[in-house]
């Protein structure tokens, strides 16, 4: 299931829409950082409001994807995470300290503009 | 036993009732097994329903003679209307029990009863004694009819005392399932109560935190938090653990752990109510209380939160290029 | 009446993606909380990438079981990989978080009610993990 981005004018927002494979996410890590290239953008804002289960892969790509965004000079906000996700993270000891959070998309992109 | 009419207020749901306590035709029967009932107890029983019939007003008779000497069943019969219509449910019963056919609908009609004599609040002792009582006044009467043959006096009084047994079974089973019910519905309300989220403003929750946390009660108090910070979009929870008298790294831990779920989800916890010496203790035992954002006391958690709130809607005077965004 | 227990061969990584989806839709028929659902996930989803991880093959097994007034949900992972060294040191914390391959074992422990661990070097590993429904 490959997750779709889209432009919107210095910003890109990559919406998961369902469960990911570790070959799903490693894609999402590749095309990120070429589009983050091609389109000059700012930030970039991985929703994963419909995503039911965060594991250590999942949780490493995401840090994996924010810092070879930073070294392309963009920022990454991870929005809409659910609270059953985010517990069942916690427990397993994967915290994302050093990754922007956010409520929803809005509040996101709010927060990169 | 019908000792009290249904009253109108009182609704029983048999079938909500059998299947709550699994009372399908498997587990009847397997009752029945267990008491060694069968087709031949079924016929005896039948075989004595006209004999009842004569002996049955008397029987009753005397019972309601022996409840009214005492002062905690007498109050339930103080009007004359409800002893007569007590008296006649008792009878139809009492009939009933030599009528064959106790099926998975005689088994409803027994639960109907326990669950009755439950809510009026008749305890099992009396419930027991009157049984008892029955039992005896029958004995005598069988033993008597069947002078001669007394073999066939003790098979048919076995055979009805196999059938009370189980009727005796379903009344007080339904006792322990009702109260059952009413504590898991009691623990349920208490667990709500215990853990009041509550919304002080627009993005902003209040949790305080009263009584002792155990494994399983953190783990509610994070869940019920998390999705209150969902549904109600927070971006801000002062957590206050004033109440709470022992913090240990347990707890401690679990509140790591709630500060940093509800900042994978976008918010910020304050946790306000944190004693200094608590404070001590933990970081001398190895927790690490750095994540956690702590405030002395519950205003004061507040207005921090406000504070965070406010810069969120005020925005970064440093940057001019942010205020063209502002409404 | 519908199976109560399912078995998933791990293969690939699509494998961890199916198993932590039947497992759920399993723990469902038993009054589990969406976030005990999400843990249990979270957990096979653990247990079965170090199959791909390490031991290149294996199986999750899960199962819906009922003991003593309690029901829950036991899932047995196994695979006839290398086997794990030090096992103490792999239920360390942090152990599993920092290094990159991961093991997630101390995770899935605290995701779980009950957590066994049997480990053969050269043969296998298996995982028994259970979960009980509250109350």
């Amino acid at each position: 299931m490959k997750v779709p981005i889209l432009k919107q004018g210095n910003i890109l927002i990559a919406t998961i829409q369902s469960a990911l494979t570790d070959n799903d996410l490693l894609s999402l890590q590749d095309n990120l950082a070429h589009q983050v290239i091609q389109y000059r953008s700012q930030g970039v804002v991985i929703d994963i409001t419909e995503l039911d289960v965060m594991d250590s892969f999942a949780t490493r790509t995401l840090r994996n994807i924010a810092n070879i965004l930073k070294l392309r000079g963009a920022k990454t906000i991870i929005v809409g995470m659910q609270p059953d996700v985010a517990f069942a993270m916690v427990q397993l000891g994967l915290t994302l300290p050093d990754i922007k959070t956010a409520r929803d998309l809005d509040e996101g992109l709010t927060l990169l503009k | 036993m019908e000792k009290q009419s249904l009253p109108k207020s009182l609704n029983i749901d048999t079938l909500n009732l059998m299947n709550g306590m699994s009372l399908d035709e498997n587990e009847i029967q397997h009752r029945k097994d267990w008491l060694q009932f069968d087709q031949s107890d079924e016929a005896r029983l039948t075989e004595l329903n006209e004999m009842a019939q004569g002996y049955a007003d008397e029987v009753i008779e005397s019972l309601y003679e022996h409840f009214l000497k005492f002062e905690d069943t007498q109050r339930f019969f103080e009007d004359p209307n409800i002893l007569k219509r007590v008296k006649n449910l008792q009878k139809q019963y009492f009939l009933r029990l030599t009528k064959g056919n106790y099926d998975s609908k005689y088994i409803e009609e027994r639960l109907k009863i326990g669950a009755v004599h439950a809510s009026i609040g008749l305890d099992v002792k009396w419930y027991l004694g009157a049984y008892n009582f029955y039992m005896r006044a029958v004995a005598t009467r069988l033993f008597k009819a069947f002078e001669s043959k007394p073999e066939k006096a003790l098979a048919a009084f076995f055979s009805l005392t196999k059938l009370v047994y189980m009727d005796i079974g379903l009344a007080i089973d339904t006792y322990i399932y009702q109260r059952e019910s009413t504590i898991q519905r009691q623990q349920e309300a208490i667990r709500e109560l215990s853990t009041p989220v509550l919304q002080l403003r627009k993005e902003l929750l209040i949790l305080p935190i009263i009584g002792a946390i155990d494994a399983q009660r953190a783990r509610q108090l994070t869940e019920q938090l998390l999705h209150a910070i969902r549904d109600k979009r927070a971006k801000v929870v002062v957590v206050d653990i004033t109440g709470v008298p022992t913090v240990d790294s347990r707890v401690a831990n679990h509140l790591v752990q709630t500060v940093d779920a509800s900042r994978l989800m976008g918010a910020t916890l304050i946790i306000t109510g944190l004693s200094a010496e608590v404070a001590q203790t933990l970081v001398t035992i190895g927790v690490d209380l750095t994540k956690i954002h702590t405030v002395g006391d519950l205003q004061g958690g507040i207005e921090e939160a406000d504070r965070i709130l406010g810069y969120q809607l005020i925005d970064s005077p440093a940057d001019p290029s942010h205020l063209s965004s502002q409404e | 009446m519908v199976d109560d227990q399912v078995s998933i061969p791990i293969l690939t990584d699509s494998d961890i993606v199916s198993a932590r989806q039947q497992a759920r839709e399993l723990a469902k028929r038993f009054s589990f909380s969406s976030s005990e659902l999400a843990g249990i996930a979270a957990a096979i989803s653990e247990l079965a990438r170090n199959i791909v991880s390490y031991a290149t093959q294996g199986t999750v097994n899960v199962s819906l079981i009922e003991e003593a007034n309690k029901k829950g949900i036991l899932v047995i992972v196994e695979d006839q990989g290398p086997g794990i060294s030090d096992i103490p040191l792999a239920m360390q914390d942090g152990y599993s978080t920092s290094n990159s391959l991961g093991l997630g074992l101390p995770g899935v422990k605290r995701l779980m009610d009950s957590f066994e661990i049997q480990s053969e070097i050269g043969k296998g590993t298996t995982v028994i993990v259970k979960k009980w429904v509250l109350r």
